[in-house]
């Protein structure tokens, strides 16, 4: 099979930068598409069969890329399954796995900071078909180089930008053609301190360390891990989930996590990556690909690893503000396959 | 190895700890055995949700069935 990381223009599923006019088009014919770039593109589409996010950054064969208004990026889902969309507020969210269909999936995008991005990173693993149908996806972002930006997931049906919606393609694939939804995670525990949370939430103030309670901005700043570069890895059943650290303010004694920690589950800071793009490498050399039909990774994994112009190998796929695999992650690669 | 049924006494047993020692590398697996350590669900819907879980991944699943006897 050809690598899903080209775009096709023989036959193979498209996923992969396209200009504006030619997704127009590709609307136009029908075509039922997931479709990532920055605003001032998304708005020059016309209503159709599609879902949307933003963010202006994206893997790519060739490397990490910033695009400009003219392209967007395409993933065809008809290639996948059959396809039907829908959106849903911050009161709705279990109805994205709830309706999703009993073979297949649900992709969905959110929006970084909404209300609807917060009430799915601390309650989608409790909804109650999340492991029957299961949710993927991405946190939609902005350019870095504009905080006063938003970050927007799109209804295509109206080709309306939503900042607290959530975007869902719900994917029937045959049952004879499973989804695999794998995760690449380049860090690891550094092999000390195990740490506890006695509360779920993204601003954690007190922490447990070898049943030591500490005030966690105190104790981050002791470990010397307020760069932020490092995220807490969670130990969910043998996989890593990772907190990524957005803000330590060490004299206020506060701590923002790009994720939720979660009582119950043992955390350690990860240890030292010393070459990202190297690190991705070694880890997609293992991970089967045959199938693979979409993929997203995190913007700390682009800004930290400095993955622009450089190519990692995998799937290509948006840069994020956060990635969906059942639940919200952190600094992890996902990947959608067709088994 | 087919899927005990679901009166099985596996599921009960799994529900009551023993999908903490279950060997997976299955991502939604792993997820699942982390929701259900947490929840305060009894046994027997924690029970219920497990046959079905595995009733519906059974095919991605075969080293975990393989398991499922000896938990």
């Amino acid at each position: 099979m050809k690598s899903p990381n080209s775009i096709a223009s023989d036959g193979t599923p498209i996923n992969g930068l396209l200009p504006v006019d030619a997704v127009i088009d590709l609307i136009k014919a029908g075509a039922s598409l997931s479709l990532a770039g920055r605003k001032a593109a998304l708005d020059r589409l016309p209503a159709g069969r599609w879902i949307a996010g933003t963010s202006p950054y994206f893997m790519t064969a060739d490397g990490g890329r910033i695009i400009d208004d003219d392209v967007l990026f395409v993933t065809d889902l008809g290639s996948i399954g059959e396809v039907t969309f829908a959106t849903y507020d911050a009161d709705q969210l279990e109805r994205i796995s709830g309706d999703a269909p009993d073979s297949g999936l649900a992709l969905a995008v959110i929006p970084a900071g909404s209300r609807c991005h917060t009430e799915f990173a601390q309650n989608a693993a409790s909804y109650p078909m999340a492991f029957l149908r299961p949710t993927v996806g991405w946190i939609s972002g902005y350019d870095l180089a504009h905080p006063d930006e938003s970050a927007y997931a799109y209804d295509g049906q109206v080709a309306t930008a939503y900042e607290d919606r959530v975007a869902v393609a719900h994917i029937t694939i045959p049952e004879s053609e499973s989804p695999v939804i794998e995760i690449v995670n380049i860090f690891a525990p550094d092999g000390g301190d195990v740490i506890r949370f006695e509360e779920a939430g993204f601003t954690p103030e007190w922490c447990l360390v070898g049943g030591e309670r500490k005030r966690f901005a105190d104790y981050v700043v002791e470990r010397g891990r307020e760069g932020g570069d490092l995220p807490l890895v969670g130990d969910f059943g043998g996989a890593r989930v990772n907190a990524s650290l957005k803000t330590v303010d060490a004299q206020a004694g506060t701590v923002e996590l790009y994720a939720p920690v979660f009582a119950g589950v043992d955390y350690s800071f990860a240890a030292p990556v010393g070459d990202y793009a190297d690190g991705f490498r070694k880890a997609l050399e293992t991970q089967p690909f045959d199938g693979a039909v979409w993929s997203c990774n995190c913007i700390l994994n682009f800004l930290f690893g400095q993955l622009e112009g450089v190519a990692i190998g995998g799937v290509a796929g948006p840069v994020t503000f956060g990635e969906v695999a059942y639940q919200l992650l952190n600094q992890t690669m996902v990947v959608i396959r067709k088994d | 190895m087919s899927l005990p049924p679901q009166g099985s006494a596996v599921w009960g047993r799994l529900a009551s700890g023993g999908l903490s020692r279950l060997q997976t590398s299955h991502l939604g697996t792993q997820m699942l055995i982390k929701r259900l350590e947490l929840s305060p669900s009894p046994p027997a819907a924690k029970a219920t949700e497990i046959y079905n879980y595995f009733v519906k991944w059974e095919r991605s699943l075969a080293n975990e069935v393989a398991q499922l006897n000896r938990l």
